[in-house]
């Protein structure tokens, strides 16, 4: 008898006490933000198994999760480099982008195109696994689709151009962004010879 | 690259036009071709095909840029090594070891690198250069790891998810950190 009436409130505790057990033990996790170059961090947010999303977006603002529960975390910039020292020092070089320049209504690159070129090659030799992207960029005379089109097919020309010169297919990749990037903000229609471009990413 | 026919929908007249150029540099570059490291056959055999998508790109969605101490890739039940220039399909698993680490690049810029004793699988890797839309979808099992967005963060929010065992995460952030410790 004393038994059957307790053992409601028993089951209760140990379930209690297991919950308990499972938000102190078990393996932690961690989420940070950090900012880019220009200082900006967007945000992270953070769902956890149990429980609301917490929104990262200070510099090094943190949650850690723990049994399926979130909480902010105190975390400053040194822990973070501390933490993170191995994965932070085995991130990749940033791309380096060259802009490529063809004379007007010609094939040949205009001389300082050239010269850049020659630095393309530099930072090809300063990177230990190298691949080359190839994007081409339009002005805004046409529609959307056709400058991608466009766009598409000198990037692929380019890109076999390398290749005919004996780079690694696989390294290269060609791209169209049609008028999506101008570098010159333009109305539509209107012909602006500093957004016909390629760009050469060297990653 | 010069000139610009007025309607470009009538056909490939500009395409033409377009440069037939000489880059005598890329001579050069047989001697030094460090590349070429490809796991699988599909890669060549889907080279060179241009998608509909706007884009001539490669089968693979990473390369190793940086790889220290013992890194592998898991793919299909088996285990490779992955040194510098490796490749990296949608659905490998990297792993590192007690003394590796590792750094990807991925098509879209964004790279992902990680510590010792890490692993994570490559959920879902789907990216259009012409658009910037897609989708990157990692699982991080255990290791420290961080994450910088690429062009897919600007192309659609929510675009990049990571998730680990507890939890996932989202956003527009230019560089995420996550640490899983291992599970006991």
């Amino acid at each position: 008898m004393t038994i059957s009436t307790r053992r409601p409130s028993l089951i209760l505790a140990a379930a209690l006490a297991l919950e308990l057990l499972a938000a102190c033990s078990g393996p932690r996790e961690y989420f940070s933000v950090l900012p880019d170059h220009d200082g900006k961090t967007g945000q992270m947010v953070v769902t956890p198994r149990q429980g609301t999303a917490l929104t990262l977006d200070r510099t090094n603002a943190s949650a850690t999760v723990r049994g399926g529960e979130i909480s902010p975390a105190k975390l400053s910039e040194a822990e973070l480099k501390e933490m993170y020292r191995e994965a932070l020092s085995a991130q990749p070089m940033a791309p380096t982008r060259f802009l490529i320049y063809f004379v007007e209504g010609g094939d040949i690159l205009t001389a300082e195109s050239q010269r850049e070129l020659d630095n393309v090659l530099a930072e090809i030799k300063k990177r230990p696994a190298p691949d080359l992207i190839v994007v081409d960029h339009t002005d805004r005379i046409g529609s959307v689709a056709d400058n991608d089109r466009l766009a598409l097919r000198r990037a692929e020309k380019v890109r076999s151009q390398l290749v005919a010169q004996g780079f690694s297919p696989e390294s290269i990749s060609a791209s169209g962004r049609g008028e999506r990037e101008p570098l010159v903000a333009t109305a539509d229609e209107i012909a602006e010879a500093r957004n016909r471009r390629v760009e050469i990413l060297v990653r | 690259m010069g000139r610009i026919n007025r309607s470009r929908s009538g056909g490939s007249s500009d395409d033409d036009h377009f440069p037939a150029m000489t880059i005598t540099w890329l001579g050069f570059l047989s001697c030094c071709a460090v590349f070429g490291l490809v796991f699988s056959c599909p890669v060549v055999a889907q080279m060179g095909a241009a998608s509909a998508a706007g884009q001539t790109a490669p089968a693979w969605v990473a390369q190793v840029k940086v790889s220290r101490g013992i890194v592998r890739i898991e793919r299909g039940g088996q285990r490779f090594p992955s040194p510098v220039g490796a490749r990296l399909k949608v659905e490998d698993t990297v792993i590192t070891e007690a003394n590796g680490s590792v750094g990807l690049m991925f098509a879209d810029n964004s790279t992902l690198s990680m510590g010792p004793g890490g692993e994570v699988f490559l959920h879902t890797f789907s990216y259009d250069p012409t658009t910037y839309m897609g989708a990157f979808d990692a699982f991080v099992k255990q290791g420290t790891v961080s994450l910088q967005a690429g062009n897919l963060a600007q192309g659609a929010p929510d675009s990049v998810k990571i998730r680990t065992p507890q939890a996932e995460v989202k956003g527009n952030a230019r560089q995420f950190l996550v640490s899983v410790e291992e599970k006991k």
